[in-house]
């Protein structure tokens, strides 16, 4: 499990009074400015963001120590982080995709499949892509109760019982 | 301009055979078929097919809402990663 997660990027500054211009990465776009301060990549510096409208492909926002376009042009390219700690709970079947990307897939007989590469989702139901060891192509499975009947996130294990033919 | 409805919904035949002999066989497995062009029917909810998108099959689990939409809407043919941020995934 990663404790931290990337929710959004700088794209630039917005303006001349030292807006800028925020790219979301959330699910739910206004959601970036819920989580608290946040984090630079290396995590010395965190900023307040307060969203003052909403532009095209972002948000413009304003950052806290951040006063005029000088200083908002310097920030471009900067991803946001924040505490994995700080996303809110979920139901017992939900997971975070943060969660799951990196985890170990085994079969029921305890034999490593491979690791999650990806987190799909092409509208019938999610998917996970597994980069399977000596594979050149990742496997696709579904992400249902029959297939991955155990998840655990302690261990970094998931448990799979996959279709016949999906491995071979 | 839609298709009349005498005709019936479109499914190419090899999929109705295929989707016929394993709900008999009653196996759990993926049915591989290539044709992005037939209706999902009533008789296909439960089963997984694997749809091909040009490059793999993706695994499709067919569920009631999925009725009279066509196989190729859930296997798109580019993908898209993007970034996982607090993105959500439910085990159905």
């Amino acid at each position: 499990m990663t404790d931290r997660v990337c929710v959004g990027a700088i794209a630039g500054s917005f303006g001349v009074k030292g807006e800028v211009r925020l790219k979301s990465f959330c699910a739910i776009p206004e959601d970036i400015a819920t989580y608290g301060a946040l984090a630079s990549e290396d995590g010395k510096t965190t900023w307040d963001v307060k969203i003052t409208r909403s532009v095209k492909n972002g948000f413009a926002a304003r950052l806290t120590g951040v006063s005029n376009k000088e200083a908002a042009d310097g920030l471009r390219g900067t991803r946001l982080y924040v505490a994995r700690a700080k996303l809110p709970d979920l139901d017992e079947d939900e997971f975070y995709h943060a969660d799951l990307i990196g985890m170990t897939v085994f079969d029921t007989g305890g034999t490593e499949l491979g690791r999650v590469k990806a987190v799909l989702n092409h509208g019938a139901s999610d998917l996970l892509e597994i980069a399977v060891k000596g594979a050149r192509q990742p496997t696709l499975l579904p992400f249902t109760q029959a297939t991955v009947p155990t998840v655990d996130l302690k261990s970094g294990r998931i448990v799979a019982d996959p279709p016949d033919g999906l491995f071979d | 301009m839609g298709r009349s409805v005498w005709k019936g919904p479109f499914v190419d035949s090899y999929v109705l055979k295929k989707a016929e002999a394993s709900r008999e066989s009653g196996r759990n497995e993926v049915i591989k078929i290539w044709s992005r062009r037939s209706t999902i029917l009533p008789q296909f909810v439960g089963l997984t097919f694997g749809v091909y998108n040009g490059q793999k099959h993706i695994p499709v689990n067919v569920s009631e809402d999925m009725i009279g939409q066509k196989f190729g809407e859930y296997a798109p043919t580019r993908t898209y990663y993007g970034h996982a941020a607090d993105k959500k995934a439910k085990r159905k």
